[in-house]
């Protein structure tokens, strides 16, 4: 990749950053229902309610707040929060872990089991396996994730008992460090029907590509030129074809991270798991800018961020894209 | 200021009308005696899938006014935009389904009788519907001054007469709390009901005893948890925890009336004087004892507020309130503190001493000294480790996830239950199945179909559950600043035009009492049973309009003579 193109690239990505941020900042701001709401059951006085919003610089002009935000984000400061009277920054920090196990367990699921099954499927190209493999793999990715993942709770927890029913912990379990909560059997067992539940929604993506890019792949000269050298079908499929089907699997992986650390709110919710999805709802429906802001900008920034390792990902497995200004 | 004098004249009309009315032929109703159509009427209402059970009851409602010649629609909003519409802008919306939750300081009947209709707060406070009624403000006022817990019933009584008689809610019922816990683990006798609250309690978490192995409580929240802090009213969860951390001088007893707690005894030694003997031997979490000072810290710092920058700054706006009565208090004996009032409070005992959380000022002085200059609340502060002096001990919370607290064993009432465990479950359908496999073993919120879990009961023997009538109750508002609404024959004989107990059938599912009051049932000593009425008297609702000389005209309701539309046809 030339230097030149990255430089644009992250031009680009500081463009789309800046755009997201301003869209955010004035999207809450404009939406119906102020942060005052959340206080209505507590009987404010006028005075009271005037300096809740002069507390939280919601008396200054918009265009003065903006310049306030910025100033703030320079500085790291995502502001305190109108509910929670905490650092946004701590919030989120305090939910994010969660969302990153979840969302890395189940896409490494869903990618390694789409990766395998999609290169199974296209090798059974034409075959009653492949009748029966495709509908199962649309119906799977195309059910509800509340539904799939009540159905789990009802079968997995409610009746056979083998996981828990929510949490990401046991009730009052206790450890030494956040590290050693999330490397106990204790956190795993209570990631595994959430984990799967997302899995099993996003193996589709990974398992339709990786077919079709391998039914391509297996008309390319190379392959055909490895079995006139009368190399075994597996190692065909898995060794050659299946290597450069993988391609674009990278990308989507890398892609996928971004899309999930955000989109986790449903299945955040029907297994009680805390993350970042469900701050985020609660943020939004309370009116909470600051959180919400927080919350959108960090999914937009490991998004942004994805789309930028995928490119530059592209460009390190495929030889054949470079970035130089003229391809 | 013009919306009152507004009222009046409109009052005024009305009676004329009604004068006209029997001047002239009754029953012979005809066009040229009705005035303009009644405007269609919009009725705001939460989602059918954010409140069921409201929406239902708004259907049902509406459908007995469409048979009145009412033009009516109901429109959903989600709950900040109905906030919105129905607080902010005050005279911009028809009517809506609304409702006050109970809450044990309102085990007084003062909140609701003050601040739900005096006039003082119909601008920007809580009478957001606009009431406006001489003779209900000086109830309402009197009741407060009134020591004498008699008198100041009577008193009580006669304000709900005056609501019941105007209307300005339709009230259609108080709800049941249904909750369950694990008799497996809990024993029966020691669960406590407490009025209008539920089993879910301070008497409950501090009693409860167990009767096997397990020795924690693993109850639910569907809520999430945002501070834990002795000088801010966060939510309804977070108030578990606050109770229970930090004591009081006094707390709400099971029948819902003031006992005393940190006090051992508390006396009115005339109408603006209390004094209140305090426990020997209190100590803080952190192991330090309970000083008189920091007993009369508690209450001043409440109050405390700086000017910053020109604008005032209350450190703690939320409990402000619940002290500005409070002229001077000072400890007047080794174990005495005296409270003198500016003027007599008699709800003083549940809004203030049962209220107030007992706080160390060794702790919080110096967080006030850190604000000061600064234009910020106390609210904002969470301690990393609260100091209470109160029954159980901060252990742990994860948020999103899990509260920890331990037994306070030193304490005078020092629980049986080891630990107290709450999660925040936020899938409705996973919390019963948590119930049902044991990992709860105390539903503290179910917002679902009671019946379900009814039928879980029986289904599992060891599952107990228990419905409680709420202090709270749910109505429809009308905006009396609009017409017709001013009018209160047009209010009674909508309100007349409601059938409660279909209602709370239908839409409660039997888990609900019918309600004409703003004082719960669940009060006895304060309701006022003669407000009991059924309602859903359709040719009684017809009767009251005619009377008061409203028209239907082919199936339009229209205004009595010579009043006009002012909102556009």
């Amino acid at each position: 990749m030339g230097g030149r193109k990255l430089l644009m690239r992250v031009w680009h990505t500081a463009f789309v950053l800046w755009a997201v941020i301003t869209i955010l900042f004035l999207m809450f701001r404009l939406m119906p229902g102020t942060p005052l709401d959340a206080y209505l059951d507590s009987s404010l006085t006028p005075e009271e309610q005037e300096q809740i919003l002069a507390q939280f610089g919601l008396d200054q002009p918009l265009w003065k707040q903006y310049l306030i935000y910025w100033a703030n984000l320079f500085q790291g400061n995502l502001g305190k929060s109108f509910h929670y009277r905490q650092d946004v920054f701590w919030l989120l920090m305090a939910a994010f872990p969660n969302t990153l196990a979840l969302t890395m367990f189940s896409l490494i699921i869903a990618y390694v089991f789409g990766v395998l099954a999609g290169a199974f499927l296209a090798w059974k190209r034409g075959t009653w396996i492949e009748g029966i493999g495709i509908p199962i793999v649309l119906t799977s990715r195309a059910a509800p994730e509340f539904w799939l993942g009540m159905v789990f709770l009802a079968m997995f927890s409610f009746s056979l008992g083998w996981f828990p029913s929510g949490g990401a912990n046991s009730p009052g379990a206790e450890f030494p460090s956040e590290l050693s909560r999330m490397l106990s059997a204790d956190f795993f067992r209570h990631l595994a029907l959430p984990a799967l539940t997302l899995a099993l929604y996003l193996q589709g993506l990974p398992l339709l590509l990786m077919r079709s890019n391998m039914l391509e792949v297996m008309q390319e000269d190379f392959v055909t030129m490895a079995r006139m050298k009368g190399l075994s079908e597996w190692s065909i499929v898995m060794r050659h074809a299946a290597r450069n089907a993988l391609l674009p699997v990278a990308t989507a992986f890398a892609l996928g991270i971004g899309s999930s650390v955000g989109g986790n709110v449903v299945v955040e919710t029907v297994f009680s798991w805390p993350g970042l999805g469900r701050l985020l709802v609660s943020a939004v429906s309370a009116a909470d800018y600051p959180v919400a802001q927080g919350a959108f900008l960090l999914i937009a920034v490991v998004q942004v961020v994805m789309n930028l390792v995928a490119d530059i990902l592209y460009a390190v497995l495929d030889p054949r894209v470079t970035h130089t200004a003229h391809g | 200021m013009t919306g009152i004098s507004r009222r009046y004249i409109l009052k005024a009309g009305t009676a004329l009308g009604a004068v006209g009315l029997l001047s002239g032929l009754p029953g012979i109703a005809s066009a040229q005696q009705a005035g303009d159509r009644i405007r269609k009427i919009v009725l705001v209402a939460r989602p059918q899938a954010a409140d069921t059970q409201a929406y239902q009851a708004a259907e049902l409602i509406v459908q007995a006014w469409r048979q009145l010649g009412l033009d009516i629609e109901i429109r959903a909003m989600p709950r900040p935009q109905q906030s919105e519409l129905v607080w902010f802008n005050r005279d911009r919306w028809d009517m809506t389904m609304w409702q006050m939750v109970g809450r044990p300081e309102r085990s007084d009947p003062d909140e609701l009788v003050f601040n739900l209709f005096h006039s003082s707060v119909a601008a920007r406070g809580y009478n957001f519907v606009g009431y406006v009624n001489p003779e209900y403000d000086r109830l309402a006022e009197q009741q407060r001054l009134e020591t004498d817990e008699e008198k100041r019933r009577t008193i009580i009584r006669q304000a709900q007469e005056i609501i019941a008689r105007d209307q300005p809610y339709f009230f259609l019922v108080f709800p049941k709390w249904t909750l369950a816990y694990d008799s497996r683990v809990w024993d029966p006798a020691s669960i406590v009901d407490q009025k209008g609250i539920g089993i879910r309690n301070t008497w409950t978490f501090i009693q409860a005893r167990p009767v096997g192995s397990q020795q924690d409580m693993i109850l639910n929240t569907n809520e999430e948890v945002r501070r834990m802090n002795p000088l801010y009213i966060s939510g309804a969860t977070d108030s578990w925890m606050t109770e229970l951390i930090w004591d009081r001088l006094m707390r709400i007893d099971k029948d819902g009336r003031p006992v005393p707690w940190a006090a051992e005894s508390v006396r009115w030694v005339n109408p603006t004087r209390i004094e209140c003997v305090i426990r020997e031997g209190m100590k803080w979490h952190d192991g330090r004892p309970v000083t008189m000072e920091d007993i009369v810290f508690s209450f001043t710092a409440p109050a405390l507020e700086e000017e910053v920058g020109g604008r005032r700054v209350q450190r703690s706006p939320n409990y402000k309130p619940f002290v500005e009565n409070i002229k001077e208090v000072k400890a007047t004996g080794p174990r005495t503190i005296t409270f003198d009032l500016k003027e007599p409070q008699s709800p003083f005992l549940t809004s203030t001493l049962a209220k107030i959380n007992l706080i160390p000022k060794h702790v919080w002085q110096p967080i006030l000294d850190g604000l000061k200059g600064k234009p910020e609340t106390v609210e904002q502060v969470q301690e990393e480790r609260p100091i209470g002096s109160g029954p159980f001990k901060y252990v742990r919370w994860r948020t999103r996830e899990e509260v920890v607290l331990e037994r306070n064993p030193e304490h005078w009432a020092a629980p049986k239950m080891n630990r107290w465990i709450l999660r925040i479950v936020p899938n409705q359908e996973a919390t019963l199945g948590m119930l049902r496999r044991g990992e709860l073993n105390f539903l503290g919120a179910y917002r679902g179909d009671p019946e379900v879990l009814v039928e879980m009961g029986k289904e599992l023997s060891h599952i107990r559950v228990v419905s409680t009538t709420d202090m709270g109750f749910q109505f429809v508002a009308p905006n009396l600043r609009r017409k017709p609404f001013d009018d209160p024959a047009f209010r009674r004989a909508l309100s007349t035009a409601i059938n409660r107990t279909q209602m709370a059938q239908a839409a409660w599912n039997g888990f609900a009492d019918p309600a004409n009051s703003h004082v719960s049932n669940a009060l006895p000593f304060w309701f006022n049973e003669s407000t009991n009425w059924i309602g859903g008297d359709m040719a009684e609702a017809r009767r009251i309009l005619e009377q008061a000389g409203y028209r239907n005209i082919r199936g339009r309701l229209h205004y009595p003579a010579g009043v006009r539309e002012p909102h556009g046809g």
